[in-house]
């Protein structure tokens, strides 16, 4: 496996590289990309991380409605289930979030949000789609 | 997960005397929505029926229902959960007129927030028994009418589904439901599909039986003493 450190890679955003197929993707994090060498050729997706802001305003609403004690690490790659949201939870949580951005989330949008990143990404799709 | 499962299924032996499986021998994937599900051999002949299995938990319980031969659905909830939102918002937001509607009628706030809850688990007990996910049977598509005394009523929600056909697809009516207090502390909804097959009414009960269980140490029956209030 090749790992190429986020440094020598330069690009005018911070992207993340999603791989279309089902080849399984180990150690994907922000601060580094790992790729599979494989003979096949593959193709690949990459789509743009959220913006900071976004990430910490969802961050901010999570917070809120889940109660975490202080000092709980909440950063975009936690996924809700790992915060303790039930699915009451997360409706609240996605409509405290369509509050905050003056959008409206669908169901099937909704169902594939799995960590604050997530999240963050759908919102900057919507906002820009606005 | 599998032991409860498993420790559960042991527990439904003792109610077909011709079962004749090894829990342990089961296998468990994923449909293509997510809902977990016993991988059945389609030449299992031990046990007539394929068991269907469904969990829910809040912070501190975990519910397994299991059904024989027919999809299950269980949601449990904390009877006094409080929402961050207010009822009626969140309502409006995610259930259907109707259903604002009656919550709306109910002046006494903890009231409210109780047919709220009882609501919201039965609708979960629904989406979790079809197993298409939550986009597969959108809340505001369907009402479930909870009237006292009657049976619980699954209906697609005209408008909506008459308007635009999205997302009513794959809502079908027949299906049964079971309301219950849990040692007056959680709801519990269980939601099964109807094969009564045109009886009018109950005809056919609903047959639900309640075990308190530590997976592996003791199973206890409790439906049919106080710890298990039925609602309808």
């Amino acid at each position: 496996m090749a790992a190429i450190a986020g440094s020598a890679v330069s690009f005018a955003r911070p992207v993340k590289a999603v791989n279309v197929n089902s080849v399984p993707f180990a150690g994907l994090r922000k601060d580094n990309v790992a790729f599979r060498l494989h003979p096949v050729s593959q193709k690949f997706a990459v789509c743009c991380a959220a913006k900071k802001e976004t990430v910490d305003k969802v961050c901010d609403i999570v917070r809120k409605q889940l109660v975490l004690p202080e000092g709980t690490e909440v950063s975009g790659a936690s996924k809700f289930t790992d915060l303790g949201a039930d699915s009451l939870d997360t409706v609240e949580i996605v409509m405290g979030l369509e509050e905050a951005f003056k959008i409206t989330v669908e169901e099937s949008s909704a169902q594939s949000i799995g960590t604050v990143e997530d999240a963050a990404e759908l919102i900057d799709k919507l906002v820009e789609a606005k | 997960m599998l032991a409860s499962v498993s420790s559960l299924v042991q527990t439904n032996k003792r109610l077909d005397t011709d079962a004749n499986i090894d829990p342990r021998s089961f296998e468990f994937k994923k449909n293509k929505f997510g809902k977990p599900e016993i991988l059945w051999q389609s030449d299992e002949s031990s046990m007539e029926w394929p068991l269907h299995f469904n969990i829910s938990h809040t912070s501190s319980l975990i519910a397994c229902g299991i059904a024989m031969d027919t999809p299950i659905g269980i949601d449990v909830e904390e009877k006094k959960r409080k929402t961050v939102k207010s009822i009626l918002s969140l309502a409006r937001r995610y259930f259907t007129p109707s259903e604002v509607d009656y919550l709306a009628k109910i002046s006494d706030s903890d009231a409210q927030q109780k047919e709220f809850i009882k609501l919201w688990t039965l609708k979960e007990a629904y989406v979790k028994a079809l197993g298409r996910g939550f986009s597969g049977a959108p809340f505001n598509r369907f009402s479930i009418q909870l009237e006292t005394n009657s049976r619980i009523q699954i209906s697609k929600a005209a408008k909506v589904c008459n308007d635009s056909a999205s997302g009513c697809d794959y809502l079908s009516e027949n299906w049964r439901f079971a309301l219950a207090e849990l040692n007056s502390s959680y709801y519990m909804s269980v939601c099964i599909e109807d094969n009564s097959r045109g009886f009018e009414n109950d005809s056919v009960p609903l047959g639900l039986k309640v075990w308190k269980t530590i997976p592996f140490i003791e199973d206890t029956l409790v439906s049919g003493t106080d710890a298990v209030k039925l609602i309808t």
